[in-house]
C-alpha cells in the first residue's frame, strides 16, 4: 500500500516538473522579439489607435510609419498575417529597419496576428524560434501558428459562417485572420483585428495594400501575386518587373467566391489596391520530411526533391531548397516593383521607397547582414 | 469559459485521484502524463 502512494508521489512530482518545464516554455513564446527602430522609421504606433477596442488586448499590435518628407501615395504591407509562414513576418521586419520613404507614406506591420505568434500549431512539430545570425550577434524570432491563439479567442464554431458574405468554413478557419476581412468591430478578436485594419487603410487612405504570405510547394498558388481586380493593372506591371529581374512570378486574379481574404475583401470594402504574394516554404507543406529550425531556413527536403520529380509540386524544387533569403528577397524586390509601378500608375501621389536590401544582395550577404541590432 | 475550467478542473482531479487508485506503476505513469495537459489548460498556459 505505502509503496502504491510513494510511486504515485514520484509520478505525480515528474508530471508536475514537466508541466513546469512546459509551461515556461509555452510561456516564452508570449514574449515579442524586439525590432530594431530603423532610420526611415517616423513613429511607432498600434493598431488600437485605429480601432480602440483592441487596446490592451492579445490582438493589439505595433504599426510601424515611414514619411517621406515629400507627399506622395501610401503603402500598407501586411507581415506575420501567418506567423507560421516566417518569410511575410521577415520581410516586413527588414522593411522596418532598412527602409527610408522619400515620398509619401510606409505604414507597416510586422505581426498582422499578434495572437497567432503566442503559440505553435498543435502536432505540426514545428520549431519555435528561429535564429538567425549576424555580424554582431544572433537575432531570435519567434515561429508561431497561423491561427489565433485559441487562449484568446474560445471555442470555435462548427463551422464558420464569414459575416459580410455568409461563406462556411471550417470552424478553425474562425480564427484565421486571412478569412475575417473586412471585420466587425463586435466580432471575434480574430474579425477585430481584421476591422483595425480596415479601419487603418480607411482612414490613412491607403493606396496599396500588400499581404505578405508563404505556400506549401504542392499548393497552386505559389511564387504568385494574387491582386483585385482593381489591383490588376499594377500588379501586372510588377510581375513584368519581377520576370525582367529573373524573379519568377505568377499572377492570380483574386477569386470571386472566396471570401474573408485580404485581396478580395480590402479592395472591394475600401478604396485600396489589395495585393498578395507568396512564397514556397516546405516546413508548412504536408510533403515534408523533418520538421525543425532548419527546414523553415533553408527548404532543404529530400521529400519534396522527390515530389518535383513524379510532377506534384507547382515550383520548381531541387537540392538547394528554397533558402529564407530567396523568399524574403522575393518579397522584397515584390513591395520594391509594387512602389515603382503605383508611382508609374499614379504619378500624382508617388511612392518613394528605398533602402531596401536587394534580391541579390540577400542571397550574397545573407538575412542577417541586414537585420538591425534591436 | 468558468463551465469550461470547471470541467478542466474536475478532469485533472479525477486523473490524480487515478494515479492515487492505481496499482500498477505503468498505469500510474500514464495517469500522470494525462495530468499535464489538464493543467496546462487549467492555468491557461497551453
Amino acid at each position: 500500500m505505502k509503496r502504491r502512494y510513494a510511486t504515485a508521489i514520484l509520478f505525480l512530482a515528474l508530471a508536475l516538473a514537466a508541466g513546469a518545464v512546459a509551461g515556461a516554455s509555452f510561456l516564452s513564446m508570449r514574449e515579442p522579439e524586439p525590432i530594431a527602430r530603423g532610420p526611415g522609421v517616423s513613429e511607432i504606433r498600434k493598431l488600437s489607435d485605429w480601432f480602440p477596442g483592441l487596446a490592451g488586448g492579445p490582438g493589439d499590435t505595433e504599426v510601424y510609419v515611414l514619411r517621406g518628407e515629400a507627399p506622395g501615395g501610401s503603402m500598407l504591407v501586411l507581415g506575420g498575417t501567418h506567423p507560421n509562414e516566417p518569410a511575410g513576418f521577415l520581410a516586413a521586419v527588414l522593411l522596418v529597419e532598412n527602409a527610408r520613404v522619400s515620398s509619401g507614406a510606409l505604414y507597416v506591420i510586422p505581426r498582422a496576428n499578434a495572437s497567432a505568434f503566442t503559440h505553435n500549431d498543435p502536432q505540426e512539430a514545428a520549431p519555435q524560434r528561429l535564429h538567425i545570425r549576424t555580424p554582431w550577434g544572433e537575432r531570435v524570432f519567434r515561429y508561431g501558428s497561423r491561427a489565433t491563439n485559441p487562449l484568446h479567442q474560445w471555442p470555435d464554431p462548427d463551422v464558420y459562417i464569414h459575416a459580410s458574405s455568409g461563406q462556411r468554413l471550417s470552424g478553425n478557419e474562425t480564427r484565421n485572420l486571412n478569412r475575417g476581412y473586412p471585420g466587425r468591430p463586435d466580432g471575434k478578436l480574430t474579425e477585430r483585428v481584421c476591422y483595425g485594419i480596415t479601419q487603418l487603410i480607411r482612414k490613412e487612405a491607403v493606396g496599396i495594400a500588400i499581404d505578405l504570405h508563404e505556400a506549401s510547394p504542392e499548393y497552386p498558388v505559389n511564387m504568385a501575386v494574387v491582386a483585385h481586380p482593381r489591383a490588376m493593372p499594377v500588379a501586372s506591371q510588377v510581375v513584368m518587373g519581377l520576370e525582367m529581374e529573373d524573379i519568377a512570378m505568377r499572377l492570380e486574379p483574386s477569386p470571386v467566391n472566396l471570401r474573408g481574404l485580404t485581396h478580395r475583401e480590402l479592395g472591394d470594402h475600401t478604396e485600396t489596391l489589395a495585393v498578395l504574394m507568396e512564397s514556397p516554404n516546405a516546413s508548412q507543406g504536408r510533403l515534408r520530411g523533418r520538421t525543425d529550425e532548419a527546414l523553415a531556413l533553408t527548404g532543404k527536403d529530400g521529400w519534396y526533391v522527390k515530389a518535383q520529380k513524379l510532377g506534384r509540386l507547382f515550383v520548381p524544387y531541387g537540392e538547394k531548397g528554397h533558402p529564407i533569403e530567396e523568399r524574403v528577397g522575393r518579397h522584397l524586390a515584390g513591395i520594391a516593383e509594387f512602389a515603382a509601378a503605383f508611382t508609374r500608375e499614379y504619378p500624382d501621389r508617388p511612392l518613394g521607397i528605398e533602402g531596401m536590401p536587394s534580391f541579390e544582395e540577400l542571397g550574397e550577404g545573407g538575412l542577417g547582414a541586414f537585420l538591425r541590432r534591436p | 469559459m468558468i463551465v469550461y475550467l470547471a470541467i478542466t478542473a474536475a478532469v485533472a482531479a479525477l486523473a490524480i485521484a487515478c494515479l492515487f487508485a492505481e496499482e500498477k506503476p505503468t498505469r500510474q505513469a500514464t495517469a500522470a502524463m494525462v495530468v499535464v495537459p489538464l493543467l496546462l489548460r487549467l492555468f491557461l498556459i497551453k
